[in-house]
């Protein structure tokens, strides 16, 4: 009787100790459920959530502070995706895009911009290259099409164009009897 | 070996996957091969068609820029488009005209690519007279030693790998010598209707031997290997007598589609299978197509660039197919039309051959490096495609060993993940799996989409990365800005506190002092002053508001001697080292000095109030400039001192005779010039006291100037000095003048003097508070926009 009790209080001392020494040792910095929702947001950092960037609206979704269906860019697929790491109920997204939206990036014309700076200021990927009075031009592979630039403009300069298509982004088109060559497809699994 | 091939021969009416056992690598197939249509003929005279279509793209990589404009007259050779750019990293090649004639236009033209896209591309109008630059490339003729010599022989003739992918040739030579040690020769030609290298190989033997030596001895390779299908009987023939005493050993290979493929044809040469991933100069070989070491044979021993192109035109379209030596550029229906065609052309012609070929959207499209076959095959009604029966064909059939049928689900099914786990990349698009399924699936089509969707995956992914690292940074960078300007704004409240209670004490901000020196002269002086603001508070309680107001402004008059006497030091302190400078400033110190005199004796003959107001007008059209109001300052003092000195001759009341005399012999000794500004102070603090104080003031200066009157390196230390003992004699004279405050109107002259200073000196004052307003304007205006900013960001997120 007596020995049992020592041995069980011994063992529940052993694992105590070695469970506590393992929390500290191995201890994880942040929130994983974020950084994993994090991962999978578009990162366009638009805004369209509500909140100032992804990783804000990660965060909230982590804490079970919001919907799940708020990434416009992200569609229908991220929204699943994210109702199957926080287990939150799925939710319609409700500002439906037109699905096959192609990916655009700003333009400014350049002839018409007057060097505000303003959008520089708004762009989230500081993807917009200008200064002060002088001419301001996108660097398009890093604009992210957040669209965030096109309402400051104070004189309309900037639009939102596709990317062009050549050799180099040329997709071949799915065979079959799917009449849609290029389906909106591509962040499905990533 | 015979005994086992000639049973698979007599197993293989029976079953005729027994063919497969000949070869080292997994499946293939059989196919019609319909060589003789075109192999059997001679090559054709060359044509020179009415335009050349030249795309400045003509392989993998990045498009060449034009050296040419419209109406340019060429020549055959001539360079007409290259990279601008390191060829090593953006994978360009020059393009060459191929024959001599006028660049008649530029502009987007069809490629020959699946796509059907268009682009940019030169079109030559040719002359006929095919006018060449002989040995455009410059070379001596002399073979290359090193890899990076036939690196830049070939870059510069523009060569690609003949095959069909087209990767430029330079860039897929190692530049390392002897990394490679078997150069392989592909002259396995497996496609069905192709016939070119075969061509090749019968008629230019000895350029392609002579090729691959040559590249076997830049790059340093001891074995050289060629192989060649079985059913080119004559090429073999030919190559074995051109290759004979060299190191290169020919090796007839088993006839099997696709034998030609790169990893297919190393495994069957060396037995080496490509690793996953791994290109075949990491396992030290090389691998090029006859028609590339033909042409590298030109490059380097006549310093031809590549031009033309051995082209198959052939199919069951054609009445008399053929091969020609074709100019790049020339349109495919040019070529398919020499063939006399059975019917009419309406039908996409294809580049390539019937397994890995494709459709061109237009016919007009030209010949490029890597068009190797036109065929001209009218279309067969397609045959429907069916469900997969999982038979597994396909699988038998993968010459790379994949899992067709399971990538094809996946790929169905958009699981572009699982596809791409399953090697999908490792794909050669060979199309066996496509011939030999039963359903007539696709499926090399499902493979190639999913290959692009992936692709897009992994460049979106790199996208997000990019963005979100970019957005982390912006946050930091906003983060780390705001944090400078916290500092920053704290920095100037502070500032702005002290000078504004050194403004309720004086009535006047000090400005900034530049030297350490300087700013204890500051101090100082502002120390003293606030010791006499105290007194004058004292004192001037019961005073009226105008006596008030002079009585403030005759400190500041001595501080325009302090001032005079710390911009010197200041002046001095900044060109150290500068002899001409130190000089200059003291100066302009003994200048403002002396410009007080001449105001003094001004203010004797004309009212004060006048004098006043005309220096203030004199102020405003300055004090836009601060930092040049001080240079105009002591310009305007130079003049004055000029006046100054009329009005000495003309009357002087004994002081300032006195001070002249003794600034004059000053002023000419530059060194001690600095002094001249102490000394001035003192002399005005004499005439304003008169008293018991004069004396000391004008010994203390005295002396002053007797201590560092023989030290030019001391002037720095005397110049700070002076400009204690004044703001120490201004206190004192403040002292002493509020004391003596009734007695103001005898002292008239005197004060007359002080009141032109404190004109002079509410000039500066002037001066000074438009700074002050101006950087107060400039951070209202600031703090405006943000606050406008901020509002309107705040309506944004409300829209």
């Amino acid at each position: 009787m007596l020995e049992a009790i020592f041995i069980f209080v011994g063992l529940a001392l052993l694992f105590g100790l070695l469970l506590g020494y393992a929390s500290i040792r191995f201890k994880i910095e942040g929130n994983p459920v974020a950084e994993r929702i994090d991962k999978i947001l578009p990162q366009t950092q638009c805004g369209q959530c509500g909140f100032p960037g992804c990783k804000p609206y990660a965060e909230a979704l982590a804490k079970g502070e919001t919907e799940v269906n708020l990434c416009i860019p992200g569609g229908r697929e991220v929204m699943i995706e994210i109702s199957e790491i926080t287990g939150l109920e799925p939710k319609e997204m409700e500002a439906t895009e037109e699905e096959d939206k192609p990916k655009e990036v700003a333009y400014i014309d350049e002839d018409l911009c007057i060097g505000c700076v303003l959008c520089i200021k708004e762009c989230p990927v500081d993807a917009i290259l200008g200064a002060t009075k002088l001419m301001h031009t996108v660097i398009q592979q890093e604009c992210t099409g957040c669209e965030k630039c096109v309402p400051v403009c104070p004189v309309d300069c900037i639009d939102m164009r596709p990317i062009p298509l050549s050799t180099r982004n040329w997709k071949w088109p799915e065979p079959g009897e799917k009449a849609k060559p290029t389906e909106p497809s591509a962040r499905e699994h990533s | 070996m015979s005994v086992f091939t000639s049973l698979i021969q007599k197993i293989a009416p029976i079953y005729p996957q027994a063919k497969r056992w000949l070869h080292s690598f997994n499946g293939g197939v059989f196919p019609q091969y319909r060589k003789e249509l075109s192999s059997k003929q001679p090559i054709r005279a060359p044509i020179i068609p009415e335009r050349l279509i030249m795309p400045l793209q003509q392989q993998v990589g990045q498009p060449a820029e034009l050296l040419v404009k419209v109406g340019d007259k060429v020549k055959k050779n001539q360079l007409i488009a290259r990279s601008s750019k390191d060829a090593n990293k953006a994978l360009v090649v020059p393009i060459h005209a191929p024959t001599s004639g006028t660049i008649q236009e530029i502009a987007n033209y069809t490629l020959p690519h699946p796509s059907g896209l268009e682009d940019i591309a030169i079109i030559i109008e040719p002359d006929h007279r095919d006018e060449a630059i002989e040995n455009v490339l410059q070379v001596s003729g002399k073979t290359p030693d090193t890899p990076q010599q036939l690196k830049d022989i070939l870059l510069n003739a523009g060569i690609v790998g003949m095959g069909g992918a087209g990767f430029p040739t330079y860039a897929k030579l190692p530049k390392e010598p002897a990394k490679i040690h078997t150069l392989l020769i592909n002259g396995a030609e497996c496609e069905p209707f192709i016939t070119c290298d075969d061509l090749l190989m019968q008629t230019e033997a000895d350029a392609i031997i002579q090729g691959a030596l040559i590249t076997a001895n830049a790059l340093g390779s001891t074995k050289i290997l060629c192989g060649i299908e079985s059913n080119k009987p004559t090429a073999i023939k030919a190559m074995k007598a051109a290759a004979a005493d060299t190191i290169i050993e020919i090796i007839e290979v088993q006839s099997v589609y696709p034998m030609g493929g790169q990893k297919q044809l190393t495994q069957e040469l060396t037995g080496i299978e490509m690793p996953h991933k791994a290109h075949a100069v990491d396992i030290g070989l090389l691998m090029m197509n006859v028609a590339t070491f033909a042409a590298i044979y030109k490059a380097v021993t006549f310093g031809e660039p590549l031009t033309s192109r051995l082209v198959s035109v052939t199919g069951l379209g054609l009445a008399k197919p053929f091969n020609i030596r074709a100019l790049i550029g020339t349109p495919f229906d040019t070529l398919a039309n020499a063939a006399q065609p059975k019917t009419e052309l309406n039908y996409p012609l294809i580049m390539g051959g019937p397994m890995m070929g494709f459709s061109v959207q237009n016919n007009q499209v030209p010949v490029i490096k890597t068009t190797n076959c036109i065929l001209a095959n009218p279309p067969e009604p397609t045959q429907m495609q069916m469900p997969c029966i999982r038979c597994g064909e396909c699988m038998d059939a993968c010459p790379i060993n994949l899992l067709p049928q399971q990538m094809y689900w996946h790929s169905q099914a958009h699981e572009f993940d699982k596809v791409e786990k399953l090697n999908v990349f490792d794909c050669i698009e060979c199309g066996c799996c496509s011939y030999v399924c039963p359903s007539h699936i696709p499926l090399v089509q499902y493979y190639r989409h999913a290959k692009s969707e992936i692709k897009e995956i992994h460049a979106e992914e790199k996208a997000v990365a990019l963005a979100k690292e970019r957005h982390e940074f912006k946050l930091a960078r906003i983060e780390r800005e705001k944090q400078e300007r916290e500092a920053r704004l704290k920095a100037k409240k502070d500032a702005v506190k002290k000078q504004a209670a050194q403004s309720s004490t004086t009535g006047k901000p000090s400005s900034t002092p530049k030297t350490p020196n300087a700013a204890a002269a500051a101090a100082k002086a502002a120390a003293a002053k606030r010791a006499a603001a105290k007194n004058a508070a004292k004192n001037n309680d019961n005073v009226s508001t105008e006596p008030e107001k002079t009585e403030n402004n005759i400190p500041a008059a001595r501080r325009k001697a302090i001032e005079a006497a710390k911009q010197a030091a200041s002046q001095a302190n900044d060109s150290e080292g500068n002899v001409m400078t130190p000089k200059e400033a003291a100066k302009k110190a003994a200048m403002a000095a002396a410009k007080k005199r001449a105001q003094a004796k001004k203010a004797e003959t004309t009212e004060a109030t006048d004098n006043s107001v005309k220096t203030e007008s004199e102020a405003t059209p300055v004090k836009k400039d601060p930092k040049q109001a001080a240079k105009a300052a002591a310009m305007a003092a130079a003049k004055k001192r000029a006046q100054a000195k009329k009005a000495e001759t003309a009357e002087a009341t004994e002081n300032s005779v006195k001070t002249e005399s003794e600034a004059t012999p000053v002023k000419k000794d530059p060194k001690q010039a600095a002094k001249a500004a102490a000394m001035a102070a003192a002399k005005k603090r004499a005439q304003a006291k008169k008293a018991e104080l004069a004396p000391e003031a004008l010994q203390q200066s005295v002396d002053l100037t007797e201590t560092t009157e023989p030290s030019a390196a001391s002037k720095k230390e005397a110049a700070r000095k002076a400009a204690m003992q004044a703001a120490r004699a201004a206190a004192k004279k403040r002292q002493a003048a509020s004391g003596s405050n009734t007695e103001r109107p005898v002292n008239k002259e005197d004060n007359a003097a002080d009141d032109v200073d404190s004109t002079n000196d509410k000039k500066q004052q002037a001066m000074q508070l438009a700074k002050a307003n101006a950087a107060k304007k400039a951070a209202e205006r600031a703090a405006k926009k943000r606050a406008e900013q901020a509002a309107s960001d705040s309506s944004e997120e409300s829209n």
